[in-house]
């Protein structure tokens, strides 16, 4: 599903260039629980981005289920993200202008076709299966820290990603709340998704079935399976 | 990005951040009144001055005359003789290009009289008349009833189907005047024609003129002023109630003099309508009927010589290289084309001074767009970041803004050109209030179409101009980056 092959990024500056990444190789198979765990600028996010399409500037080859990133231009890579890839992340990133619905169907608008009848249908479903179906007209600012990371993996849910990239998804939750979201991420791995979860809690790379380590850059654990 | 998601995203971004929208919005507003309220303006006063008062598509050729500094003479002692116009000049004039049609003008050559006026001010009024012969053409499209301006006494051929007019009778295949008795205590002329005793007794039809609309606004204005004292008050007089009156003139003899070759003759004339075309001052009649009481009063050569040559041009920006042409073919230009010309220079300036200010408010208009958009999508950096990573690419980012762009832009400029339009009614209302004058509009102002597309067009453009930098700034956003701030 991942295949990273003596990837670098290095982030320049007027004074230096520095390696977030350096010669990283690594390997997640289909259907993997695998967490990426490392001390806070050991360069997680960096890799998550990468793996992700986010960000394009780096050296080496990322490839994400069977497609070379750095091949695709803009918009064909957008498309893959649209498309492939669901994002949970640490902020939620709800946009507090636009209901819960709305925030679920937005992957939606830069789709090429979706059928907005039908991905409504699914979402209000799927927050209901989630336990918000109560809130899908409310405003993000109105829910708790745990109904906000509900939203955030219906919005990542939308178009079946084969590929879930979660940077930190309990770091803003109690320790309940945290546990109810990475159970259900345990869940959505058993569904049949691939889940790739970055984190420094040790609860959750408890849960995970792979456990990735990354120091200074470098993957000193776990990178190749 | 499908059309339809789009403003859907775009609606409620403008919703949500319409505070800074209306703000920005203002300034192409302003912008846009005052460019639509100006050209209005300009458009309606070129109408008035270029289509009644110096009438700008055309050229009016003189002989060349020589300035002493005291009179003016077609030759200075002796030398340098300026040339006739005449039937030869007509189908020279007619070679030149860009040319629509030419039109040869001949003024009476000598002294004419008028009475009447009864009908509609009570009494009749004797005046001395200045007379202009024009090809009825030239006139055919101002008049309402051009059938009613032509010459009935031009040689007409008839036949069983080609009738002579009233007052004629065909002879031999020629249309002559009927004979009548001038004595008869009734008319004896058939239809609108009448006996007159001068060559044996005929019967006339009236002789069809046309006066300027200039003429109409000074009886109107000055003259109606002048006429009303306490006791009588001279209605304002309507060209409806003009049409079709009749009144006498008396070709030969006025206060200024006699002509000495023939005897004076009197004649009817009948008003058929009015033009811009038509002599300021004085009647304006079918020139063949000029050429034949030029010929008639001073001599043969008067009847074939012109005074002037109407050039209508084919577009009003040929007319500097026809008047070149034309001096250089040893003519001169009359001063009302000259002034035409001024007028249009005046106008065209003005109008683009108000256009460069409407330019100069909408561009800082823009200006500040800009720097609004760079303040929104700096707080929106976060939100881009993640419209990125859900997969929008950057030309959707791009679209996003400036279709918000476009969407100010276009509710502005039609808002701006609502009150610039509303601006000008009130200008209307306004001046409706003020006393009349010569020309005086129903409104002042003319809004031919491009000035509204220009509005919308010119809103937008410098909206997306506004927008474009901002929108480039936040396309080239790397999603990694934009999601960490």
């Amino acid at each position: 599903m991942i295949e990273l092959n003596h990837v670098s990024k290095r982030y320049k500056n007027a004074a230096k260039s520095e390696y977030a990444l350096k010669d990283v190789s690594l390997r997640i198979n289909e259907g993997d629980l695998a967490a990426i765990v490392g001390t806070s600028g050991s360069g997680k996010t960096t890799l998550l981005n990468l793996i992700g399409g986010l960000d394009r500037t780096y050296e080496g080859a990322v490839k994400v289920a069977g497609q070379d990133l750095g091949a695709l231009s803009d918009k064909a890579l957008a498309r893959f993200r649209n498309q492939h890839i669901g994002f949970v992340f640490q902020q939620f990133n709800l946009l507090d202008h636009r209901t819960v619905l709305e925030n679920v169907l937005l992957p939606a608008y830069f789709a090429k076709e979706a059928d907005m009848a039908a991905l409504t249908e699914w979402a209000k479903r799927s927050l209901t299966d989630l336990g918000i179906g109560d809130k899908i007209d409310q405003r993000p600012s109105n829910l708790s820290g745990g109904q906000k990371q509900r939203v955030a993996i219906a919005r990542a849910l939308l178009f079946k990603p084969r590929l879930l990239l979660c940077d930190e998804p309990t770091g803003s939750l109690d320790t309940t709340t945290g546990q109810q979201i990475i159970d259900l991420f345990g869940a959505l791995n058993a569904e049949g998704y691939t889940v790739v979860i970055i984190t420094h809690e040790a609860r959750v790379s408890e849960a995970a079935r792979r456990i990735v380590h990354i120091e200074d850059g470098a993957i000193v654990e776990g990178g190749l399976s | 990005m499908k059309a339809s998601r789009l403003l859907s995203l775009v609606g409620q971004n403008i919703s949500r951040s319409r505070k800074n929208f209306l703000m920005s919005g203002f300034g192409i507003v302003v912008g846009v009144a005052t460019f639509v309220f100006f050209m209005g303006l300009g458009e309606g006063i070129k109408e008035v001055v270029l289509g009644k008062i110096f009438i700008i598509d055309q050229v009016e050729v003189i002989k060349k005359t020589f300035d002493t500094g005291i009179i003016q003479t077609d030759s200075l002692m002796g030398f340098g003789g300026s040339k006739p116009l005449n039937d030869d000049v007509v189908e020279d004039l007619e070679k030149l290009q860009g040319v629509e049609g030419v039109y040869p003008k001949q003024q009476l050559t000598f002294p004419t009289s008028g009475w009447g006026g009864k009908a509609i001010i009570g009494r009749d009024m004797r005046t001395v008349i200045f007379g202009d012969g024009i090809a009825p053409k030239l006139v055919h499209d101002d008049l309402e009833n051009p059938d009613a301006f032509i010459d009935y006494d031009a040689p007409k051929t008839c036949g069983a189907d080609d009738a002579c007019h009233p007052h004629q009778q065909c002879v031999e295949g020629q249309c002559q005047k009927r004979s009548c008795d001038p004595k008869a205590l009734e008319e004896t002329c058939p239809g609108e024609s009448y006996c007159v005793s001068d060559g044996g007794g005929h019967c006339e039809m009236p002789i069809p003129v046309i006066i300027s609309n200039g003429l109409l606004e000074i009886v109107n204005g000055s003259l109606r002023t002048a006429m009303t004292t306490k006791r009588r008050k001279i209605p304002r007089i309507s060209p409806n109630v003009l049409m079709n009156l009749t009144a006498h003139v008396g070709f030969g003899k006025s206060y200024l003099g006699r002509a000495d070759r023939r005897n004076p003759i009197t004649r009817k004339i009948k008003l058929v309508g009015l033009s811009n075309r038509a002599i300021d001052l004085g009647i304006t009649l079918p020139i063949g009927y000029v050429r034949r009481l030029n010929a008639r009063f001073s001599g043969e050569e008067a009847g074939n010589e012109y005074h002037s040559i109407l050039i209508k041009v084919k577009d009003q920006t040929l007319v500097p290289e026809i008047t070149k042409s034309i001096r250089e073919k040893g003519y001169d230009i009359a001063d009302k084309t000259e002034n035409a010309e001024r007028a249009a220079d005046i106008i065209r300036t003005i109008e683009a001074i108000f256009g460069l200010v409407s330019v100069v408010i909408i561009g800082i208009a823009a200006i500040n767009i800009s720097q609004m958009f760079f303040m929104i999508i700096y707080q929106r950096k976060r939100e881009i970041g993640l419209m990125r990573a859900l997969g929008g690419s950057r030309g959707d980012i791009r679209a996003l803004i400036l279709s918000e762009a476009a969407t100010i832009g276009l509710t502005a400029g039609a808002l701006g050109a609502g009150v610039g339009y509303g601006l000008s009614r009130l200008a209307d209302y306004v001046a409706a209030k003020l006393p009349e004058f010569p020309f005086k509009p129903d409104t002042f102002f003319n809004f031919p179409p491009w000035v509204w597309l220009a509005a919308l067009v010119g809103a937008t453009a410098f909206c997306l101009f506004g927008a474009y930098f901002p929108a480039r700034a936040a396309a080239r956003q790397e999603p990694a980056a934009a999601l960490t701030e």
